[in-house]
């Protein structure tokens, strides 16, 4: 099957959509549906279908992210020739409100014999929505819970990768068609060399969203370079930090984008074929993975000859049985291979030896997000957005202390009091701000003197803190640092392998410390000697989780050392919120 | 060949040589506790860190393949500070029982803290993971001495191929297990006691040598192994001639330090009252000879139904002298009598293979007969 068939199915799926007057989008991501929108789904569904109205009138739409999860469930509602209108923490109730605000209500044939209705509603349902939906009419208060688009949590933000979460629906490969995709793999396969397109990811000044910022380009073409017979593509969604879900909603919202990714990819370095490394406590982006790989191979865009080209690629679904560590790309490929996720010493690096002692290109999630836009619209596109050295866009999963929390995709570059007066809202509660943890429990917290920092690779490192894979805490004045560093470091004392002692053993230290500190028992020797360590655990461990697992403690030691200043003091008892 | 630069000194390696295995072939000690010449590169304990120059951080030297016009520096202040850290983090979990300990005197972890002069850790002392585990009749698993070097997981499924053990549980639980912590007897074990070889602690033990005496007052002994014909090198330990157990030591050509289970645990036999010490002789044959007074007597019952036949009922001790005499005389006399092809050579499959050549070569040449067999072959 070559693409033009393909094309023609999103063709038809375009046009199928277009004859709707109104499509009602209800976000099915997994913060949505732990606030209940599985069932707000179904009342949309079965409203629309009470109200009986013409068939293209309206369709309801099960689709992924719109990014404000604090206020979720999302129902977003298009109309045509019409300002769309986002409903927030929608509850069932108020779905048929806004279906009967919206949808037409058609006449109700009373002769209709009820055999041949819908099953899914009987004839008592029905009489009962639409009672309900003519009480609507009168009702008002569905105003306040509409989220004006205007807002700049919307127009500050920047999408590429989320740019279709939240428009389409994830479970339809002709949905994914009729915005355009696998239009790049097309491409790549019709007019480009593998070399082609390896400097084309170079030049887009693409760096691996996993945290390390590593030139994506530079990394596949080392690995196509190599001249080994088997080489594997690996995409890592073993998405880790606490408060961090920017992978599994690209996953779980736009699947196909992440698979047209892995088989650029996987064209560009010469393997045949690719692992997509999923987290296990993410259900919803396996199943959904794992159908989008399902419709990939029926429509020949996966298999032995892809696009009717002769090159072949398949790709599969493992799945982490819960370790931390198996983020970490030496760890995740001993996972892959049925081992005990456990990473080893690098060098040789995945690119000259890895899955299997063969090369290998590991890349986060999100990366390969971004390599389907940046074909399509060019590495001179692309680098135009960002700083100098950090191109692109970065998505962030914004927690915390802050009026609008959720899911954001921003220009590198943006300044941190961008993201949390502008995008974020503010603190909430007259509060004020004290820090931004960047990076999870790797990262470092930032406090409010550098709150105009541009957000790139370089800058945050340079406070002591990483990008990583773009968990964004925001604190206010509430919280004891001290305590906050802890919780990271009970985290890392738990996930570490055991395999290198200044991880095992040193962050068990560290943690004793800073229970011994916040108990009031410290002395002022302890401090130096809980900087000691971190340098030590930092300087000595084997992988990333203990080289970064001290920078809670160093980042805040330097920006909030008064707090722990005051901890060793006898008399004096800290009160929270003194910085 | 790679020319490189250790602590000043140049040094030549072959490509994919590591710059610790460089500078121990040059002498140049770097201390180090996961690894094992024998084994694959781990990484995990942290002391081998030297640096490189152009680098800012220290490296481990285990993992650093050697590369033309390096430049290593294995001992300075900082190094030394940062390793003295390190060992202190492995001994604020590794209680310091060395009075008391079977394997003061060889544990590498105690000889690190002698150099290291640390009598003491700094840290909050805590043991992690205080498992003892006797179940097996071989060695004991005292997992409060382990510090997860990982030698006897990749001892066991690189040389050994028995893949028993991993590390199993998390952080400060990460401890060395069989598959769901089962006993060892229902692992794929062998009860070769690599594992025991190599480690570097207290951890593993062998069950014999428990409270047995101090590695310093023991009694080497090296011998090669009567089990089979490979030859392996055994070292015995004895504490007042009493065998308290057997390892091997690196140079031992053949083995290295790796032996099989009969070879490591099966040497009881070596001090049993009951082992031969001498030629015994047939005691009708000796009655013949005039070599005893007492004629033999056909037991009242066979002796295949005798439980425990004495072998003195039977047999009488003679020395070897007598025995070869006689020996030689009866091959000599059956030879000149019937001709070589009346003799048969059978050799043991426990015979070394020099062993076995000179006897068919006695066999072929001495006798004069190509009628040679060996049991293995049956």
């Amino acid at each position: 099957m070559n693409f033009s068939t393909l094309e023609e199915v999103g063709n038809k799926e375009r046009q199928r959509q277009e004859k709707y007057q109104r499509r009602i989008f209800c976000c099915t991501s997994t913060a949505c549906l732990s606030a209940g929108a599985g069932q707000v789904h179904t009342t949309l569904d079965q409203a629309v279908a009470a109200c009986k109205c013409d068939e293209h009138e309206a369709e309801v739409v099960k689709t992924g992210c719109m990014g404000l999860c604090s206020s979720g469930p999302l129902v977003r509602v298009e109309e045509k020739e019409v300002d769309p209108v986002l409903y927030g923490n929608v509850s069932q109730e108020m779905a048929q409100y806004i279906v009967s605000r919206h949808v037409p209500m058609g006449e109700i044939e009373e002769e209709v014999d009820s055999e041949e209705q819908d099953e899914s509603v009987t004839p008592h349902d029905m009489l009962h929505y639409r009672a309900s939906l003519r009480r609507a009419r009168t009702q008002t208060e569905l105003d306040n819970t509409i989220i004006s688009l205007d807002h700049p949590f919307f127009s500050k933000q920047v999408k590429v990768v989320l740019n279709e979460t939240g428009r389409i629906n994830p479970d339809k490969l002709e949905d994914y068609l009729a915005h355009g995709g696998y239009k790049a793999l097309a491409h790549v396969l019709d007019k480009m060399t593998p070399e082609e397109v390896c400097n084309e990811i170079l030049d887009s000044g693409l760096r691996g969203r996993g945290g390390a910022g590593f030139p994506t380009g530079l990394k596949w073409n080392f690995v196509r370079q190599e001249g080994a017979e088997n080489k594997f593509v690996i995409v890592n969604g073993d998405e880790g930090d606490p408060g961090a879900y920017m992978d599994r909603t690209v996953m779980e919202d736009d699947p196909h984008r992440v698979l047209e990714g892995m088989i650029i990819c996987a064209y560009a370095v010469g393997a045949s074929h690719g692992y997509l490394y999923i987290r296990g406590e993410y259900p919803i982006a396996v199943d959904r993975i794992r159908k989008a790989i399902r419709a990939a191979r029926r429509r020949k865009i996966l298999g032995k000859s892809v696009l009717g080209t002769k090159f072949g690629f398949n790709a599969e679904v493992r799945i982490g049985a819960g370790a931390f560590v198996c983020g970490e790309e030496t760890a995740l490929i001993h996972s892959v291979e049925g081992k005990r996720g456990m990473p080893r010493i690098r060098p040789p690096y995945p690119s000259t030896s890895g899955l299997w002692e063969a090369p290998t290109v590991i890349n986060n999630v999100e990366t390969m997000g971004n390599v389907p836009s940046i074909i399509t619209r060019g590495a001179k596109w692309y680098s135009s957005i960002g700083t100098e050295k950090s191109k692109g866009t970065k998505v962030f999963a914004l927690a915390g202390h802050l009026r609008n929390t959720g899911l954001i995709e921003v220009p590198m570059g943006i300044t941190l009091r961008e993201i949390v007066y502008d995008i974020g809202g503010g603190i909430p509660d007259d509060r004020q701000f004290k820090a931004a943890q960047t990076g999870g429990p790797s990262g470092g917290c930032i406090p409010a003197e550098f709150l105009d920092t541009p957000v790139d690779y370089e800058s945050l490192t340079k406070l002591g803190s990483i990008m990583g894979s773009g968990g964004l805490v925001i604190i206010d004045d509430s919280t004891n640092m001290p305590d906050f560093a802890n919780f990271f470091m009970d985290f890392c004392e738990d996930e570490s392998c055991g395999k290198c002692i200044p991880c095992r053993v040193g962050t068990v230290q560290i943690s004793k410390l800073l229970d011994k500190l916040i108990s009031g028992e410290g002395k002022p020797e302890d401090l130096e000697k809980l900087d000691k360590l971190c340098q030590l655990v930092k300087s000595t461990s084997l992988c990333g989780l203990g080289q970064s697992a001290p920078n809670p403690v160093l980042s805040t030691l330097k920006y909030f050392g008064n707090e722990y200043d005051i901890l060793v003091q006898p008399t004096q008892t800290v009160e929270a919120g003194e910085s | 060949m790679v020319e490189l630069t250790i602590d000043g000194q140049k040094v030549m390696a072959h490509p994919g040589t590591s710059v610790l295995d460089a500078a121990l072939a040059n002498n140049i000690d770097i201390p180090r506790l996961c690894h094992h010449p024998e084994l694959s590169v781990s990484g995990g304990c942290r002391l081998c860190i030297v640096n490189v120059e152009g680098n800012p951080n220290p490296t481990p030297s285990c993992g650093l393949t050697c590369e033309d016009g390096m430049s290593i520096e294995t001992q300075n202040a900082e190094l030394y500070q940062t390793r003295r850290e390190i060992i202190d983090l492995f001994i604020s979990e590794h209680p310091l029982d060395c009075v008391t300990c079977d394997k003061s005197g060889a544990c590498l972890l105690q000889k690190y803290a002698y150099e290291f002069g640390i009598s003491k850790t700094s840290h909050e002392f805590e043991i992690s993971k205080p498992i003892y585990q006797d179940d097996n009749p071989f060695f004991i698993r005292d997992h409060q001495y382990c510090i997860l070097c990982g030698r006897c997981v990749r001892v066991c499924d690189e040389i050994v191929g028995a893949r028993a053990i991993d590390f199993a549980g998390r952080g400060f639980e990460c401890h060395i297990a069989t598959p769901f912590d089962d006993p060892m007897k229902d692992s794929t074990c062998v009860f070769c006691g690599n594992c025991v070889q190599v480690c570097p602690t207290a951890a593993l033990t062998p069950v014999s040598r428990l409270g047995k005496g101090r590695e310093w007052e023991l009694e080497r002994v090296k011998t090669i192994c009567g089990y089979c014909g490979v030859g392996c090198q055994i070292e015995y330990a004895l504490n007042d001639g009493e065998i308290i157990y057997a390892q091997s030591t690196p140079d031992a050509p053949v083995n290295s330090e790796f032996l099989c289970t009969k070879g490591r645990y099966g040497w009881d036999f070596a001090t049993d009252p009951e082992r031969l010490t001498s030629p015994m002789l047939r005691r009708d044959l000796a009655y013949e000879l005039g070599l005893t007074s007492e004629p033999w007597v056909l037991p009242d019952r066979s002796p295949l139904k005798v439980r425990k036949p004495k072998i003195d009922d039977s047999f009488i001790p003679v020395d070897w002298d007598t025995a070869l005499d006689l020996v030689a005389g009866t091959l000599a006399k059956t030879v000149n009598e019937y001709g070589p092809d009346s003799v048969m050579g059978l050799a043991s499959a426990r015979c070394t293979n020099e062993e076995n050549y000179i006897f068919q070569k006695f066999m072929r040449l001495g006798i004069g007969t190509n009628n040679l067999d060996h049991c293995a072959r049956l």
